[in-house]
């Protein structure tokens, strides 16, 4: 071996002028999900990124075809796991809508309930996270306390945690339990205190806010053109909602606002999710309002719906209805159907095929953060290589949905 | 052809059909439970009523019913049409029948669905008929109602066994009489009958006596509910699990058209059902024949072996080049077998004949047996009128005993596993048996391979009336065993000969007298169907004999 004390030269000691790779991920402690990024780099500026996602890729779309259409809620669970409530309502709808099934109104405001709190966990995910990987515990702590009463109320109403599977095609599992709205009337104000708590801890932390502010910038008309949807896009100033735009369940009839942000720089997407938190709660509080407290929450279509336990352990006629849905699953008609909902990160599409069997032909989803992860590198080349934490959390890739 | 209207459709059909039979031939299903197309039409099940328009100018024939009437609270005398049973009613010229366009039908399949459920026990957690009851089917395009009758049920004897094989259940029975009709018609038995009228009406068997014979496997199949389930199928699958295979049976020389049901997660056959084909077996098959499907799982041969003792097969092949290599090709035999398919007979006699030039080329096959006038044949092979197209100089095995006993032929390849031998001589010379079964042939045989049922790959039968019949392949391989036209291409290459057959296509395209190209050369027997042997047999979906 040579030896370490070798005496060099001063003058042959040359400084390497290719640039340098880095290769960033997919298991990293700073990366906000499993993906790669093979960056180049020119000291510590990136001149190229190279995004690599799926390694969260599991044939979703191919698994559906061989269960019933009832069988694709646990897997649709598993796209964005961090708010599988809205993507079971994302699902059911696209499916009810290829059936021309109409869910009874108590089961919409509940849907609406649910998916908000849904949404708010989700929020709270990713701006926590992201301060987190800034080194920032403390507030993902506290954001991961208010997502815990939200997670509390859901395995309350659906028995899990994370992945509920509670959605149905023409309705829900089961129908709100008695305390729902007591709960969330109580949690709901702890929530926005903590959040607040913790807001206070970032937003007057220089720091924090030299690293967000101007970082990742990305404007409206490059943010369309690229297929953004959601915080991401509301984040350059396009008020883009599709709870607005193209209103579903009973989003027209209750009263929000749509935050939206102006310099498209990761402080406004961070911006833009706190103030969705807040227009969430007003959405949950005007829901659990005109939400019935009697009244059926699924359709009374056997052809689509489960009947009572009760009924199905006492008569021929339920065991029959019991038995055809689960032996063959619900008959969609045949045709197909594109269907979109505002998850947590914009657009969540469905595009269904069936072929008039109880089997999906062909589920197509489109995962709002696929989109908006295709324009990370843009955000990120010819920015600091510590650029890149702030900016790929702020986008929120949730690989269980961007790799499909 | 004449037809007539329903629900608008304009619809062909033959003199002496029935509504319910034309609709049927055109793939139109009006609801039934005692309808089949093989047996009489009592029309008692009431499921099949349709509305008949009346012709211009006539006047409708109509039924005064009583309504309850909402807004004077009272029931009050209202008119309907007169439905007809659709399975006794003979279609006419220009006739105008109204099935699912009609409210009145649909009201009454309703009413009839709500009476034939009314004491049906909820049953089908433990109900091998869940998944193919037609209870369960019209419920859900019919009825879709829910329990009114808040009474106790009628309950009736349940588990009564009607014999060695079928089990009754009295409270699953619709009285359809389809297996009462099926023993007294097509069985020539009349032993079932129905007792006691209204709700407490059963099926019984004729005092003294069992269900018993030849076919009362039957009886099961064509019962629409679970009412009868055999004793062989009771609680051992659920049949949404199962998965279907066009296949021939191997019973014996009829050839009856069966789905092999088999469970695709184990690999497992579970039963046979009867295939529609008029030309063959129509709606039935015999009891011996149904329980063949366990031949797909007992007494297979599942590994190589040389003298008894298990080896790989790639060794059994080099035994195979030892113990074949450099013998004159007069002192060898090849036996082909009357139990295997086309395919597989015709590679074994290629490889023989072309070859290995051999001249000494027989035949084993299973004993006769039992036969009836119904379906069941003496000849217990499924594929004797194959192989003598394949063969036609083929000698019966017996034969090969005095060869083998002079000493002329001291090398034997044989396929199948069943022959009427005298094992002691047979044994004195050098054997190689292909073979699926255990038997007399793999028994005597030196060098033992392992090939496939005839569940296990696609092959070609010809059936005593000389249809050619392809059945499907519906299990994987088990154990080490592949397709005998296969495992004779490798015993070809072991030997250093080149097979010219590499593919089921191929083989069958020199089966059928079709070169690549597609022209067509006269099949090489007369023994033959003309009619369909210019088509390839893979080409009929469905197996209907070509």
């Amino acid at each position: 071996m040579e030896s370490l004390d070798r005496e060099l030269e001063q003058g042959e000691l040359e400084l390497p002028a290719d640039p340098v790779h880095l290769n960033m991920g997919p298991s990293h402690p700073a990366m906000h999900g499993t993906v790669r990024i093979v960056l180049e780099l020119s000291g510590e500026i990136v001149t190229k990124a190279d995004v690599q996602i799926g390694y969260l890729h599991r044939g979703f779309e191919k698994m559906c075809e061989r269960g019933t259409w009832a069988q694709v809620f646990p897997y649709v669970d598993r796209l964005n796991y961090v708010s599988p409530m809205l993507n079971n309502v994302g699902y059911a709808l696209a499916v009810e809508k290829l059936c021309g099934l109409v869910v009874p109104e108590r089961c919409q405001w509940y849907r609406m309930a649910l998916g908000e709190l849904a949404r708010i966990a989700d929020h709270l995910t990713c701006t926590g996270a992201m301060a987190m990987e800034l080194g920032a515990t403390t507030p993902y702590l506290w954001f991961i306390k208010a997502r815990e009463m939200i997670w509390d109320i859901l395995e309350e109403e659906t028995g899990a945690r994370l992945t509920h599977s509670f959605g149905r095609i023409g309705g829900m599992a089961s129908p709100p339990s008695p305390d729902f709205a007591a709960l969330c009337g109580a949690a709901l104000p702890r929530i926005l205190e903590t959040v607040e708590e913790g807001e206070k801890l970032l937003l007057r932390n220089r720091i924090f806010l030299d690293r967000l502010q101007g970082v990742g910038v990305i404007s409206g008309a490059d943010a369309v053109s690229l297929g953004w949807t959601g915080p991401c896009l509301r984040a350059t100033g396009v008020a883009y909602d599709i709870r607005k735009a193209h209103p579903y369940l009973k989003y027209d009839e209750v009263d929000f606002d749509v935050p939206v942000g102006h310099a498209g720089d990761t402080l406004d997407r961070f911006l833009v999710r706190l103030g969705e938190i807040r227009q969430s709660k007003r959405i949950i509080e005007q829901s659990l309002l005109r939400m019935p407290t009697e009244g059926p929450v699924n359709c009374d279509d056997p052809r689509m719906v489960l009947p009572e336990k009760g009924e199905v352990y006492t008569t021929i006629e339920a065991t029959i209805r019991h038995f055809k849905l689960i032996m063959e699953g619900s008959k969609v008609p045949m045709g197909e159907v594109y269907s979109y909902t505002e998850a947590g990160n914009g657009e969540l599409g469905f595009y269904l095929v069936s072929d008039g069997t109880g089997t999906p032909y062909r589920v197509r989803v489109r995962p709002p953060c696929f989109q908006v992860v295709g324009g990370l590198s843009r955000l990120i080349e010819g920015r600091l290589l510590s650029d890149i934490v702030p900016t790929f959390g702020s986008l929120n890739m949730i690989g269980g949905e961007c790799d499909h | 052809m004449p037809t007539f209207k329903l629900d608008g459709r304009s619809i062909p059909f033959e003199a002496g059909d029935t509504i319910i039979k034309a609709a049927w031939r055109h793939g139109i299903e009006i609801p039934h439970y005692c309808w089949h197309p093989g047996l009489s039409a009592p029309a008692n099940c009431r499921m099949c009523l349709v509305e008949i328009l009346p012709n211009p100018g006539q006047r409708p024939i109509t039924l005064d019913v009583l309504a309850w009437n909402d807004a004077s609270h009272e029931y009050t005398t209202t008119q309907k049409p007169k439905l007809q049973p659709a399975c006794r009613t003979a279609v006419t010229e220009g006739l105008d029948v109204l099935s699912d366009s009609s409210e009145h039908v649909r009201k009454a399949r309703r009413d009839v669905q709500e009476f034939l459920l009314l004491n049906h026990p909820v049953d089908c957690p433990i109900c091998d008929q869940s998944g193919e009851c037609k209870l369960q089917d019209y419920w859900l395009e019919h009825g879709q109602f829910k329990k009114r009758m808040r009474d106790e049920p009628v309950h009736k004897p349940k588990a009564v066994e009607f014999g060695e094989t079928i089990v009754y259940d009295g409270e699953r029975c619709v009285m359809c009489t389809r297996c009462v009709r099926f023993m007294a018609e097509v069985a020539k038995d009349p032993v079932l009958d129905m007792r006691e009228r209204g709700n407490l009406n059963e099926i019984v068997v004729a005092p003294g006596r069992r269900l018993d014979g030849h076919y009362t496997f039957m009886t099961e199949h064509v019962c629409p509910v679970g009412a009868l389930t055999t004793k062989d199928f009771r609680f051992k699958a659920r049949v949404w699990f199962l998965r279907s295979a066009s296949v021939v049976c191997q019973g014996c020389a009829t050839g009856c058209n069966a789905y092999l049901d088999y469970d695709p997660r184990h690999n497992k056959a579970y039963r046979h059902r009867p295939r529609d084909n008029a030309r063959v077996n129509d709606f039935w098959m015999c009891d011996e024949g149904m329980l063949t499907y366990k031949e797909a799982h007992e007494g297979r041969v599942l590994g190589a072996r040389l003298r008894g003792v298990e080896i790989p097969v790639a060794q059994a092949l080099d035994q195979v080049r030892a113990l074949f290599g450099g013998v004159s090709s007069s002192a060898v035999a090849i036996v082909l077998s009357a139990e295997h398919s086309l395919e597989d007979n015709w590679a074994l006699h290629e490889l023989g004949t072309k070859l290995l030039g051999t001249e000494g080329v027989f035949f084993a096959a299973r004993p006769e047996g039992y036969e009836d006038d119904i379906l069941i044949h003496r000849d217990k092979n499924s594929n004797t009128r194959g192989v003598r197209s394949v063969a036609p100089e083929a000698k019966p095995v017996g034969e090969l005993v005095g060869h083998v006993e002079s000493g002329r032929v001291t090398h034997v390849i044989s396929l199948g596993s069943t022959a009427l031998v005298v094992r002691d001589i047979l044994a004195r010379a050098t054997w190689l048996s292909l073979a699926a079964h255990e038997g007399v042939l793999p028994e005597l045989a030196t060098v033992v391979i392992p090939v496939t049922s005839w569940a296990e790959h696609s092959g070609t039968y010809v059936n005593s009336r000389g249809l050619r019949q392809v059945s499907d392949k519906a299990l994987e391989p088990q154990g080490e065993s592949k397709a005998a036209w296969k495992v004779i291409g490798s015993v070809a290459a072991a030997l250093g000969h080149d097979a010219s057959w590499r593919s089921l296509r191929a083989v069958r395209s020199e089966l059928l007298g079709i070169d690549e190209g597609g022209a067509t050369r006269p099949p090489s027997s007369s023994a033959i169907d003309e009619g369909g042997a210019t088509r390839p047999p893979s080409s009929s979906p469905e197996g209907v004999p070509l």
